[in-house]
Formats: C-alpha cells, sequence, structure tokens
C-alpha cells in the first residue's frame, strides 16, 4: 500500500513539532525517516495511528484519506511497530502476538495459532512463546512486538526505530527481513549505516520539516549531513553497488 | 488463548475449586453469627426454599426462627456480599486494564466516593424525583459518573491532551478527596442526625442494609456488567499494550474506555448506593486472581476477580459481623486493614513504571 502524507503540521503545547510535511512510502519499498532527536519522527509516524489531533494536513493510503477509516479497518491495512511498545501486565510472548490474529477476521483456533507460531518463527524466536514479557529483554521483546505486526497479515509495517535495543546481528536480521518481506516499509532509524544500505528512499528531518528527500546518495550528501546533524560524513558506493556510510570521528 | 502451555489447564482447574469454595463458603458463612446453626439446618432450609417451595416449612421439618434468620436476614446478606465483592473485583481488574496502572480500582480512581457523595445527596437533600432506594442508587449513578468524568478530562488536561496513567491516578485521588469531603459538607449541614449516622455509616461501608427488596438492583448491575466485560475481555487485553499500541491493532481507544468507565460507575454505583464505600477490593482481588493465574489474560482474570472477590467479600462480612460480638464492625475496615498493606507489597514488589509515564 502507498502511504502519502501531505503538508501535515502538529502543534503540541504551542510549538509547531511538524511544519507541512510531505513524505511518500512507495509500495513495496523500504522508506527511511532519518533526523536528529526530537525533529519530529515518531509524531509523524504517530500520525497514522489517528489518536494525535493534526492541525492540518491529509494522510491518503492508496488514494483514500485516512480519516475515512476505522481503527478496525487501518489495523487491517497496516501494521505499527512504536518506539515505546512495553507491556506492565503478565503476558507470554504468545499471548501478545495473539493480540492481533482478531485483525484477519474470524478464524479458527487452528489458524490462530498457525498464525502466531508462523510469525514467531519468521523471526525465530519460537522459543520465547511461552516467556512472560517482562522476563524478556528489551531487545526480545522488539522483536516480539514485530513478530506481533507480523500476525496482522498486512503488506504494510509501519516501525519507529525496532533496532533499538537490538545488537548488531538482530539489527541486520530485523531489516533484512523486512527487505526481504517486500511489504511497504516506513521506518524510522538513528543508524545512517543502516539507512544508507537497507532504504531505497530516504527523507531527511529537520526541526518539523522534511529538508531533504531522495535516494540515499543523494541525501546523505556531506554538506546535507553537516547541515542537519552538524557531524562529517557521507553515503558512498561499496565495490558490489550497494551504499556505505561514512562517518569522520575525531 | 493458549492450549497447550499449562495456563488454560491452571484455569480449569482453577474455576471449579473456587466455585466449590463459593458454595462451601456461603454455607459456612450462613451458619456462623450471633447464633451458630448447624450447616444440616442451613442446607435443608435452603434447599427446601429453592427445590421444593418451601414444603419443609410447611410440614414443620425445622423451626421458624431458624428459617427467618437463615431465608430473610443470613442469605440476602450473603448474597449481597457475593454481588459486592465480585461487582467490585471485576470493576477493579476492568479499571486496571483500562488506565494501565496495577493499582487502579474504583476507590483510588475515585468513582466509589463519587457514589457515595451522589448517595448522600438523596439522603440529606429533599431531590423532588424518585424516592427510596431508586433515588439513592440514581443518585450515586450520577455522582459515580460525573466523578468518572471529572477524573477522566482533569487527567486528559494534565496531560496535555493525552491521558497517562500517573496522572489518572494523581486526578482519582484529588476526585476521591474532593467528592468526600463533598459528603462531609452535606452531612455538615444536615439537620437529622439519623441520615447523618446513615451517611456516617456509608463511607465506612456495610452489608447490614441488604435484604431481598434492596437486591435487585445490584444484581442486576452486577450481572449484566460481568457479561459485558467478559465479552470485552479481547479489548482489555489490548488497553493493556497502552494506548498506541491498542489504536494501532484497531481499537477506537477513547469510545472504548469511556465506554467501559461509564460501565464500571453504573456497577460500583449500584452497590455503593445500599453498601456504602468499601475500599481496596478491587484493587486486591485482580491481583490475586492474577497470581493464582499467573497470567493477565482478561479473558480469565475477570471472571476470576469476580469469583475470589465474592469469597473475599463474603469472608470480610463474616467476620465483620463476629469480630465484636456486641456491634458490628464496618467491613470497610477490614478490606482497609487487608488491603493498605497489600497496596504496599505491591509497590515493593514491583517497580511499577506506568506505560507513559
Amino acid at each position: 500500500m502507498k502511504i502519502e502524507f501531505r503538508d501535515i503540521c502538529v502543534d503540541a503545547g504551542g510549538k509547531k513539532i511538524l511544519h507541512e510535511v510531505n513524505l511518500t512510502a512507495e509500495c513495496g519499498k523500504m522508506t527511511g525517516i532519518i533526523g536528529p532527536n526530537g525533529c519530529g519522527k515518531s509524531t509523524l509516524l504517530k500520525t497514522t495511528l489517528g489518536i494525535s489531533p493534526m492541525e492540518a494536513g491529509e494522510i491518503l493510503l492508496d488514494g483514500a484519506s485516512l480519516a475515512g477509516f476505522s481503527n478496525k479497518k487501518l489495523a487491517q491495512l497496516y501494521g505499527y511497530v512504536g518506539q515505546d511498545s512495553d507491556c506492565v501486565f503478565d503476558f507470554t510472548a504468545y499471548e501478545i502476538v495473539s493480540m492481533a490474529a482478531h485483525i484477519r477476521g474470524k478464524t479458527s483456533k487452528k489458524s490462530e495459532k498457525e498464525i502466531v507460531m508462523n510469525s514467531l518463527e519468521q523471526l525465530e524466536i519460537p522459543h520465547l512463546k511461552d516467556r512472560n514479557i517482562q522476563s524478556l529483554s528489551g531487545g526480545e521483546r522488539k522483536m516480539v512486538f514485530i513478530a506481533r505486526a507480523f500476525a496482522q497479515g498486512v503488506d504494510t509495517i509501519i516501525l519507529d526505530e525496532p533496532t533499538n535495543h537490538l545488537d548488531i546481528k538482530h539489527q541486520l536480521f530485523i531489516l533484512d527481513i523486512l527487505r526481504k518481506s517486500k511489504k511497504t516499509i516506513l521506518i524510522v532509524l538513528h543508524d545512517l549505516r543502516l539507512a544508507a544500505h537497507y532504504c531505497d528512499t530516504l527523507y531527511l528531518m529537520k526541526q518539523g520539516k522534511a529538508v531533504y528527500s531522495g535516494s540515499p546518495s543523494e541525501v546523505l550528501q556531506k554538506d546535507r549531513v553537516r547541515q542537519v546533524f552538524g557531524v562529517e560524513g557521507f553515503a558512498s558506493e561499496k565495490e558490489d553497488g550497494t551504499l556505505d556510510f561514512h562517518l569522520q570521528m575525531n | 488463548m493458549r492450549q497447550d502451555n499449562g495456563k488454560n489447564l491452571r484455569g480449569m482447574f482453577l474455576f471449579p475449586i473456587l466455585i466449590l469454595a463459593l458454595c462451601a463458603s456461603l454455607l459456612l458463612v450462613i451458619s456462623k453469627g450471633s447464633t451458630d446453626i448447624s450447616l444440616s439446618v442451613v442446607y435443608g432450609i435452603l434447599n427446601d426454599q429453592i427445590f421444593h417451595g418451601g414444603m419443609g416449612l410447611k410440614e414443620g421439618l425445622w423451626a421458624r426462627a431458624d428459617y427467618q434468620i437463615i431465608w430473610n436476614i443470613r442469605l440476602p446478606r450473603v448474597l449481597f456480599g457475593i454481588l459486592c465483592g465480585a461487582g467490585l473485583g471485576l470493576c477493579g481488574a476492568v479499571m486496571q486494564a483500562l488506565v494501565l496502572n496495577p493499582i487502579a480500582d474504583p476507590y483510588i480512581l475515585g468513582i466509589s466516593s463519587g457514589a457515595s457523595s451522589g448517595a448522600a445527596c438523596a439522603l440529606l437533600l429533599p431531590i423532588p424525583f424518585f424516592s427510596g432506594q431508586y433515588q439513592t442508587t440514581i443518585m450515586a449513578m450520577i455522582g459515580a459518573l460525573i466523578s468518572s468524568f471529572l477524573v477522566y478530562f482533569m487527567a486528559r488536561f494534565a496531560g496535555g491532551g493525552k491521558l497517562h496513567p500517573v496522572t489518572l491516578l494523581l486526578s482519582g485521588t484529588a476526585i476521591n478527596a474532593v467528592m468526600s469531603a463533598v459528603t462531609g459538607f452535606l452531612i455538615f449541614i444536615a439537620k437529622s442526625s439519623e441520615s447523618i449516622a446513615s451517611v456516617y455509616n456509608w463511607q465506612m461501608g456495610s452489608l447490614a442494609a441488604a435484604q431481598w427488596s434492596t437486591i435487585t438492583v445490584p444484581a442486576f448491575g452486577v450481572c449484566l456488567g460481568l457479561i459485558v466485560c467478559v465479552s470485552q475481555s479481547g479489548k482489555l487485553n489490548l488497553m493493556m499494550m497502552g494506548d498506541e499500541d491498542a489504536a494501532a491493532l484497531g481499537l477506537s481507544v477513547k469510545h472504548f474506555r469511556a465506554g467501559m468507565f461509564i460501565i464500571c460507575s453504573i456497577i460500583v454505583a449500584s452497590l455503593v448506593s445500599v453498601t456504602g464505600i468499601i475500599g481496596f477490593v478491587g484493587l486486591v482481588v485482580p491481583h490475586v486472581a492474577r497470581l493464582l493465574l499467573r497470567s493477565s489474560n482478561n479473558k480469565f482474570i475477570i471472571p476470576l476477580s469476580a469469583l475470589s472477590g465474592a469469597i473475599y467479600l463474603m469472608w470480610a462480612d463474616s467476620l465483620a459481623r463476629s469480630a465484636f460480638r456486641a456491634a458490628e464492625l464496618p467491613i470497610g475496615i477490614i478490606t482497609a486493614f487487608v488491603g493498605a498493606p497489600f497496596f504496599l507489597f505491591l509497590m515493593i514488589r514491583k517497580n511499577y513504571r506506568g506505560q507513559n509515564g
């Protein structure tokens, strides 16, 4: 599914958090959002949940306005893995993932079990199924919440810093799975190296505005990185044709 | 939800055991009191009244005095205890899910004191519509709903448009204090000493007003509430994941939370209008249920909370009746003595952090 954000404006406490942001996540592609802390990346993703008010702008899902869909319908269109997804109650990993199974409509007990186990296996965490979510590490929890988005059976997933808490092996593992899934992925990333390597399109945000967009090699140019992040770095092509990001450290 | 990991098995054992415990407690509690009556007589009279239309009484199988005590005095009271415990237990479980905080209940969130001040208005002020228990119940419901809305909107306002678990608890505490002050003020300006005594009794909670004539409204409220809450248990599980995740999983969070708050207010008001404020039941019981089940899955926790709450309050009332032979102890004192240390135990046992707080 194609997601288009058009002129999104969000205010909070009299302060402009997002100012006329335009962004398009193309069907079947991985679109990354990068930018310094507090530039509005997470707020932009949260507008897709329909629970935070927008001052202006519109979100289009395959051309249809998001405002016209119920929460239930939206959950049938895309999954969302938040930055703060967590749980203070005693649920097992299985129970957490099974919460998404109802979204597919009426499913028999067996198929619910199949859906949940398939999602857990896809993320290679079936061994965690009976573990209490509170006893899992931050990284393991993240994997469970991503498995839940997979269990929704949707072709689009929105993720807010999914690589947080994950070790480097699992960061690559998650991003590989997302890329291979051929789903439409809208993802906030902090690691510019991962963003350069995995994303088809990047949006670079600064102070509530999407200041640059394009392919990773276009967006991660030296002057742009310096202007937005205040550091020296740039993306360059490797021998195998993929992109790498070089950061100059003192 | 899960079929293969023993959790359902645990539930499958727990429910029959607790139902048996409920039935056994009912007989035991009815037999105990200022006059002890043997279990066989209690069983005989109940069996005769329920299944044989009181034939045994007509044939003189037992003393009329025993029948009066068991059927007209103790049974309605014990049934009221069951309803009250079940209602408060299930409301506690629901509210903990709704506000995403394991230390919430109708008492802490100010709904009980809202209902109490509504009922105090009915008792102490000249209200022109309805009369008797219906007036008290309706006023209690209005009070509970006003409390719920005030808590909800204060928390939203303080949270900058968002509902944080911590601000909800804080605004609940504030409304609780205000509503208790309203009740106190009504007592202060009241003229009749009889009314003042009954309102005072209420603030401590008592099942002494339980009679066949006062049981219909709470029975209706609790049974309806139980059915609705069990049917919504899947959505309550989603609420336990936080507003954002619940919305992402297809729930219309605002409407659902408001609807469930109204249902809880109605249940609590139907009980408080007869019993007064019985604190901490809704806090303690869902935790005991979760400890027993070792899960927070509301599909099991809500009926389990209702069952364990019923047993808990039945025995608490029995203790209230028998602790001091000369006078009856308000049941709220017993539940507070049990609940407050449990509250502390919970805080020490877990480092509670709200989802967003």
